[in-house]
């Protein structure tokens, strides 16, 4: 028997393999507040792992670190149940506890993933969701080697609106780096925060000017043959669209480019929407020949 | 440089009709308009561009300019000379790499490169000065030194060895010029904004007299802000530009602020009719 590496606080690792016509996981593990659940499916090849928190968020100062590897031949859907909810202080204790210092140290999700030769990653969890005056850092790789594919969705939205949080978090900071055999195809950065710039005279601008009427931004990886399909429908769609003087924006807005020179082997598809809802079913559309990799009942349990 | 000659290559390098490609760039304005965001005021959206530029195209000017400024310092000659000037070219080819997977957004990418290109063609045929002129021995081997960067950064560029972006140009040429990093970005960010200025005057969003008032008044502090939050900003791909240790890429790396934005200019070409090119 393996001595299996011990696990720091958060910390999680997913090793799959596929023997025959069935994915295996060699490893499943995961510590506090991180939670690893894999529910049976019927899907030959394929895999699908709920990455969960103990509470149903994070803290400040609460860092996940999951590593991943997807071995040859096998393909791994990894989804969350309900947002990531990013909270600045842990419910409840916010009356208790005295703030010490005014930057709480951020909230920090590190995956890191290695997707091998012909094994096809789904990362489809539910979008982030930072609450009022929240920190949180999300770093993520991808190493993909020889013919594997990816579907690689990172989205946020503005906060509880039940609440009427509109992008009053303090700061969001996101990186999604992709390699393909070794190369760096992409690495995608984005910041949202509140600069609190002095720019007398003239007003401060919230994060929520710039980012309205928009309440929920995605960003949309595809990479790889397992993805063409997808890929074609959207590049006829997006050429399809030709923009007259616009009264409004519309409910949702979308963008596709190609991740190197001018092909579009490999795209990035950015979504924003007025409604979360919205974005929801524009990628289920735009993902909907997935199911033919992932299962039509795995592709159901993401897109109900 | 005395200060007598930063003012003047300041005044140089500000001219509109210096032949930078700028004119039939909008970085996204025109597309922000048709899609009907903003009113005619367009000082909104060089708010939120400028500050979205300045955090993802800084961090590259500065990297560039410290390289050549470096270079450009060097007491050397012959073999080493060689050596370091192929040293330069490669940390400048990395660096460009790296802006090329950060930006992706094919109007955007395209834009930058056909501006950083026109700059390196701006120093071969302009700023270098005259075979002929007569300099001291010491300033003409340091013209030289250049010269022969940017001829070899140009033929690198038209054999795709090499991008040709426009915020790693533009740090070059300034670093070549010996302006100082703070002015070579504050007057980077400035640029922009006329840029878009005059995108907005010729959109016939706003005239000519309410884009000079907007130019004194309102972008004057966003300048200067920008330029003071990114002043420590570094993409900390190249080694030896990083204090040990003290890069966080997460604090100190370039992003980019404005996704909205990044949608907008993405979409440029689908625009049923448009006059810009990006």
């Amino acid at each position: 028997m393996l001595a299996i590496p011990k696990i720091d606080a958060g910390g999680g690792r997913i090793s799959l393999s596929c023997h025959g016509s069935a994915a295996v996981f060699s490893e499943l593990s995961s510590t506090y507040p991180l939670k690893l659940l894999s529910p049976r499916i019927p899907e030959d090849g394929v895999a699908v792992v709920y990455i969960l928190t103990y509470g149903g968020g994070l803290v400040s100062g609460d860092r996940v670190n999951l590593s991943v590897d997807v071995g040859e031949e096998s393909k791994l859907v990894l989804l969350s149940q309900g947002s990531t909810k990013v909270f600045k202080t842990r419910p409840g204790h916010r009356l208790a506890s005295v703030q010490t210092s005014s930057h709480p140290p951020p909230t920090t999700q590190i995956m890191t993933f290695v997707v091998n030769p012909n094994a096809s990653l789904f990362l489809l969890p539910d979008p982030v969701t930072c609450f009022r005056s929240a920190s949180y850092n999300q770093i993520q790789t991808f190493r993909l080697t020889g013919n594997a594919s990816a579907v690689i969705l990172d989205w946020v939205t503005s906060g509880r609106r039940s609440l009427g949080e509109e992008w009053v978090f303090s700061r969001y900071y996101s990186v999604n780096e992709i390699l393909v055999d070794g190369k760096r195809i992409a690495k995608d950065a984005m910041l949202l925060d509140d600069p609190q710039v002095d720019v007398k005279p003239l007003p401060e601008r919230a994060l929520a000017e710039k980012l309205k009427p928009y309440s929920c931004y995605a960003t949309l990886f595809l990479v790889g043959p397992q993805v063409q399909a997808v890929i074609t429908e959207l590049v006829r769609r997006y050429h399809a669209i030709s923009i007259m003087k616009m009264k409004g924006p519309d409910k949702v807005i979308w963008s596709l480019s190609p991740l190197t020179g001018n092909d579009h082997i490999s795209v990035i598809v950015r979504v924003a929407g007025k409604e979360t809802e919205d974005v929801k079913a524009w990628l289920g559309k735009a993902l909907e020949s997935v199911q033919y990799s992932i299962g039509k009942d795995v592709y159901r349990q993401v897109f109900r | 440089m005395n200060s007598d000659d930063e003012t003047y290559i300041l005044l140089l390098l500000s001219d509109s009709n210096l032949p930078t490609g700028a004119f039939v760039a909008s970085s996204g304005l025109e597309s922000y308009m048709k899609h009907g965001f903003g009113s005619n005021d367009p000082t909104a959206f060089i708010r939120d561009s400028m500050a979205s530029y300045a955090r993802s195209a800084l961090p590259f000017v500065s990297d560039a300019y410290r390289l050549v400024s470096l270079y450009r310092e060097m007491d050397v000659q012959g073999s080493s000379l060689d050596q370091s000037s192929s040293k330069l070219l490669s940390d400048i080819v990395a660096l460009e790499e790296l802006y090329e997977t950060m930006m992706l957004n094919h109007v955007a990418r395209r834009a930058s490169k056909s501006q950083g290109v026109a700059l390196l063609t701006l120093y071969t045929k302009a700023l270098s000065p005259p075979s002929s002129f007569p300099l001291e021995s010491d300033a003409k081997g340091v013209h030289e030194q250049m010269s022969t960067f940017f001829t070899q950064f140009k033929t690198m560029v038209r054999r795709e060895d090499a991008h040709g972006h426009l915020p790693t140009c533009w740090g070059a040429l300034t670093a070549a010029l010996g302006l100082t990093l703070e002015r070579s970005c504050y007057l980077h960010l400035f640029l922009h904004a006329r840029s878009l200025l005059s995108a907005s005057v010729r959109l016939n969003d706003i005239g000519p007299y309410n884009a000079q008032q907007i130019l004194l008044h309102a972008v004057r502090p966003l300048v200067a802000a920008e330029t003071s939050r990114c002043r420590s900003l570094t993409t900390g791909s190249i080694p030896h530009l990083i204090d040990d240790g003290a890069f966080d890429e997460t604090i100190h790396g370039p992003a980019n602020t404005w996704p909205l934005g990044e949608i907008l200019t993405a979409r440029h070409d689908l625009q049923h009719s448009r006059i810009f090119n990006s």
